[in-house]
């Protein structure tokens, strides 16, 4: 409940454009749309773009992942209202990959979570699947959201998409992608998952979560569905409303 | 404790027998002789707990025999030899001989006396006063009469062995008068062995080695004997031999033995058995014993004959030794004992016992190669006809239901071991070393009680991996445990996953130690993961030569599952020598091996197989552990940076550092190696009682324990939703093992290989209990 009052406010959710509720930042600088923001319209422009590029394939003696994977990338940028920025203006594709090799490549080559700075995510979402609540394969969806005090987000992201791209998971093809958010005060990450209604599914996910996160006993682990993160964006909104009226 | 037990029941009995011979008055009998006959007796009743009627006969017998009076003082007075000759002169050792001579007497008459009225007992004494004083006659009875006593002697010796073990030295002098008391039995007046002060453990064998020596040619040549009918009369020696060896062990040997000396390359070592059946028949129906005559006129016979000379065939003393040495422990309570019999527990559960032996048999390659290292055997040990002959007789002897031999030499195993073993029943698998070493694993088992589900010989050797370029090898075996009804044999109950291997001796290379026991132990979670996808319950078995010492950290690996070895030193890992002052000491870093092992840090294969994943929906996958993509995280490929990959500064342009990330990422993964199997060792490795280390292994420099049974063992776990709750008992009891020895006592045998141990390592043998499920 805390969460509600403190939680920031979208002031102006536009068309489609709803607040990813779980960020969870207690900072209440800015009003921003988060992580799967974005306008439908360029979402579309997006996947004509996908679709249009060339499947990356494993390498020769590599070790090919049941899936092909893509990393984005997104960054509110500081100084400008939330409610200017698209979701999709924010959002990067910064490469896909199809082996384990592939996937090092890249990782490799990113700065890990726990150094990124100010309000920055990272995705990871099978290719094809954008990291947005109305791409297809999300609409029905949901995500287990774990929040992690400062200082654990680089490990426990690092193990999430081993254990994801590893497919540890042993839920078919349920699984959409993985987020990490870095926050002000903390950091979140989430799983997302085809079918919110499977409750199996979900709950084997959170216990290969528990697993291979080797978290903190006390870590609270929430799931969401995603329409219920609609409807939370909206309840906030009023709040937010009615206080900014008071 | 069931020596315990029965000192109690027994100390009545010797109470009597004190408050008669003080009744005789011949002699003060200080009390604490009278409570050592008793700890005695003791003794001698546990290694013969199946005759437990035998007690109350000897009971019976021994109250009218009173009257002659010279035995049953001599019995009093003979459980603490040491004692008295701490203070009494030589007289007493004579008198001690005496004691122990009449004492076999007594209990071999009191054997008779089951089925003979105590009026032929009289009539044995009588017979057995002219075999002890002078002429040898042939008589095949007298033989047969002194295959009794050393029969009896054996088990004797047994419980002096179980009930002294603290103290070496009176151990040893307890072996001693066993000696003498074959000795004396055999050849009536073998001269008494001076016993004084029991100097120290070698003089006192010494003796007795002599005569080992003598014999063992001639016994040699008998074993060879092929008929039958002959090695009857003039072969007696191994007949004797066997004989002790199948009294002391259990019943069901002897069934097995049954049929068998009819084939002819068996019949050498077979003959003995069945003979031995014929001759115990004998017991039962009632040949004569003869009782000594009065003990002082044994003590004064003649001083010396040589065995040589002596009528009688020398019998090889040493095999008593075997039964005296080693001894049969019953893990439980006694009551654990008696659970086998009621096989048939109460609704569909029902158990199965077997037994598993892991013997290092020494290929004679290799013993040829390192023969500085057998500078202290008599070279007729040395020679593999007759260890063979040893090996298969303790095979037989205690026929396991398993068999995991180490070090069989490619052309032994083919041309005898092979064969033998199969007309024993066993069902052979083999793998010889890779590269020029001739030697090998085999695993056997009884075809009758396990049937084979899959068969996976393994090569530690990768030409690819320098970590791995040693030549060893391992044998897995998945077994499924095999009830024969009439004709049939139905398979039921859990499979049965045996490991046997022999892991590199280099005591520098704990590294190459550890990563082929990654191999093996990824081997066993991939059969275990294909029982575990069918929805069955694996039992383990592993056990073999591993070359490392108890809990040093190998050992720990396999027992907790778990070790942390950053910056361990090599030679730690097996702890087989003191490397630490060298000046060079190799250490072992994170990666313990390499990634193209494709072996995880959990001791399993990286890319997991279609049959270990769910079999629904999980088909086809690449899958990948954790720890496996660790590896690559730093390979070539991974290090170039991606060409479309766009800089944006903060977020993409961070460079691959291998050493930086070593560092700073989370030690659970890298610098520790696991693995999931629960394996628990079957033995201790501390003696009980003495609190003397085991010995597995012995030669030249050193004794240690190197070999292993590990198996899974049962646990009750509180947390069984898997379902059908089939598996409610599912892991192995362990039941029993044999006993293992210190190393002072084998170099009181002269180190190993002897005339009773054929290599220079032990054989390990425990019996386990199965939960099967009756359809």
């Amino acid at each position: 409940m805390t969460q509600v009052f403190f939680h920031f406010a979208v002031c102006f959710p536009t068309k489609s454009s709803l607040k990813d509720d779980d960020s969870g930042d207690h900072d209440q600088d800015q009003g921003s749309p988060k992580d799967s923001e974005k306008e439908k319209t360029e979402d579309e422009d997006k996947e004509q773009n996908s679709s249009k590029k060339k499947m990356v394939v494993p390498g020769a003696g590599e070790h090919p992942l049941q899936y092909n994977y893509t990393f984005w990338y997104s960054r509110r940028t500081p100084g400008r209202p939330a409610s200017t920025q698209s979701y999709e203006q924010n959002i990067k594709q910064i490469g896909s990959f199809a082996s384990v090799e592939q996937f090092w490549r890249f990782y490799s080559h990113m700065i890990r979570p726990g150094d990124l700075t100010g309000h920055s995510d990272f995705h990871l979402f099978k290719e094809g699947i954008k990291p947005m609540w109305e791409d297809d394969a999300n609409k029905m969806g949901g995500k287990w959201i774990i929040r992690l005090r400062k200082g654990l987000a680089s490990r426990c992201w690092e193990n999430l998409i081993l254990a994801m791209l590893g497919e540890q998971f042993m839920v078919g093809e349920e699984i959409c992608g993985a987020v990490v958010s870095v926050r002000f005060q903390e950091d979140i990450i989430s799983i997302w998952n085809k079918t919110a209604s499977d409750q199996a599914t979900t709950a084997r996910i959170r216990d290969t979560l528990r697993r291979v996160l080797n978290l903190p006993p006390n870590t609270i682990m929430e799931y969401k569905t995603h329409t219920d993160s609609i409807k939370y964006v909206l309840i906030s909104y009023i709040k937010t409303c009615r206080i900014v009226s008071v | 404790m069931i020596g315990n037990l029965l000192f109690y029941v027994l100390y009545p009995i010797s109470r009597y027998l004190a408050f008669r011979l003080s009744e005789a008055s011949k002699k003060d009998l200080p009390p604490a002789v009278v409570n050592g006959t008793a700890v005695w007796d003791g003794g001698a009743v546990t290694t013969r707990r199946l005759f437990q009627s035998q007690t109350s006969l000897l009971d019976q017998w021994l109250s009218p025999r009173s009257g002659t009076t010279g035995e049953t003082e001599e019995r009093m007075k003979e459980p603490s030899p040491e004692k008295e000759e701490d203070t009494g002169p030589g007289a007493d050792e004579e008198q001690l001989l005496a004691v122990l001579h009449g004492d076999t007497e007594n209990e071999a008459a009191s054997e008779m006396s089951e089925v003979q009225p105590a009026a032929k007992e009289k009539e044995a004494e009588t017979i057995n006063g002219p075999q002890e004083e002078g002429p040898k006659e042939e008589d095949t009875d007298m033989t047969n009469h002194h295959e009794m006593l050393h029969t009896m002697q054996s088990t004797d010796d047994g419980l002096i062995c179980q009930t002294e073990v603290i103290n070496p030295e009176r151990e040893l002098g307890a072996q001693l008068e066993c000696l003498q008391m074959e000795d004396s039995a055999k050849v009536t007046t073998y001269p008494v062995l001076k016993n004084e002060g029991l100097p120290n453990s070698e003089d006192l064998v010494t003796p007795a080695e002599t005569s080992i020596q003598e014999t063992s040619g001639q016994v040699q040549e008998q074993i060879q004997i092929p008929s039958v009918k002959e090695s009857r009369t003039p072969a007696k020696a191994p007949i004797e031999q066997t004989e002790c060896w199948d009294e002391y062990i259990s019943i069901s040997a002897d069934g097995m033995h049954g049929g068998e000396s009819s084939e002819l390359p068996l019949a050498s070592l077979l003959s003995n058995s069945q003979i031995h059946l014929d001759l115990s028949r004998d017991t039962q129906t009632g040949w004569h014993f003869p009782a000594g005559p009065g003990l002082t006129e044994e003590v004064l016979c003649p001083l010396w004959q040589f065995p040589a000379m002596s009528y009688y065939p020398p019998i090889e003393p040493a095999v008593p030794f075997e039964v005296t040495w080693r001894v049969w422990e019953d893990v439980d309570e006694s009551a654990s004992a008696a659970e086998p019999a009621l096989i048939p527990i109460p609704f569909t559960k029902a158990s199965m016992d077997f037994t598993v032996m892991s013997y290092n048999i020494l290929a004679d390659d290799l013993l040829e190669a390192n023969q500085d290292l057998y500078t202290h055997c008599p070279l007729e040990v040395l020679d593999w006809s007759y260890r063979c002959s040893l090996l298969l007789e303790e095979i037989l002897k205690w026929s396991p239901d398993i068999l995991c031999l180490q070090e069989v030499q490619e052309n032994h195993y083919h041309e005898q071991l092979c064969p033998v073993l199969s007309q024993m029943g066993y069902t052979c698998v083999y793998k010889r070393r890779t590269g020029t070493k001739t030697d090998g694993c085999a695993t056997c088992y009884r075809s009758s009680r396990f049937s084979e589900v899959s068969v996976t010989p393994l090569e530690f050797f990768r030409p690819d991996t320098e970590l791995l370029d040693r030549h060893n090898v391992g044998i897995v075996v998945l077994l499924r445990p095999a009830v024969t009804r009439g004709s049939e044999i139905k398979t039921m109950g859990p499979p049965l996953c045996v490991a046997n291997t022999h892991l590199l001796f280099n005591p520098r290379r704990g590294d190459v130690k550890l990563t082929q026991l990654a191999v093996l132990l990824a081997e066993i979670d991939k059969v275990v993961k294909s029982c575990k996808a069918r929805g069955e319950h694996c039992n383990l078995i592993m056990c073999g030569d591993f070359n490392s010492l108890p809990y040093t950290p190998l050992y720990q690996l396999i027992t907790t599952g778990e070790l942390y070895y950053q910056g361990l030193s090599a030679w730690m890992v097996s702890g087989q020598e003191d490397l630490s002052d060298k000046a060079y000491c190799h250490r072992l870093f994170a990666p313990l091996w390499p990634s193209c092992l494709e072996i995880t840090d959990n001791c399993q294969y990286a890319t997991v197989e279609d049959e270990m994943k769910s079999p629904s929906q999980e088909r086809g996958k690449s899958q990948y552990r954790h720890d496996f993509m660790q590896q690559l995280r730093f390979c070539p490929a991974a290090c170039v940076r991606p060409k479309d990959l766009e800089l944006i500064p903060g977020v993409t342009d961070s460079t691959p550092d291998a050493s930086k990330e070593n560092h700073t990422y989370d030690k659970r993964f890298r610098l520790t190696v696991t693995h999931r199997l629960d394996l628990e060792s079957v033995y201790k490795h501390i003696l009980p009682g003495s609190g003397n280390p085991e010995v597995t292994t012995l030669h030249a420099e050193a004794g240690a324990t190197v070999d292993y049974i590990f198996y899974t063992p049962r646990r009750i776990s509180p947390t069984v939703d898997k379902g059908d709750g089939d598996f409610e008992r599912e892991g192995l009891k362990l039941i029993g093992s044999l006993s293992l020895l210190s190393e002072d006592v084998l170099w009181s045998m002269r180190g190993l290989p002897n005339h009773i141990f054929p290599s220079d390592h032990l054989s390990l043998l425990a019996k386990f209990q199965l939960e099967l499920n009756v359809p």
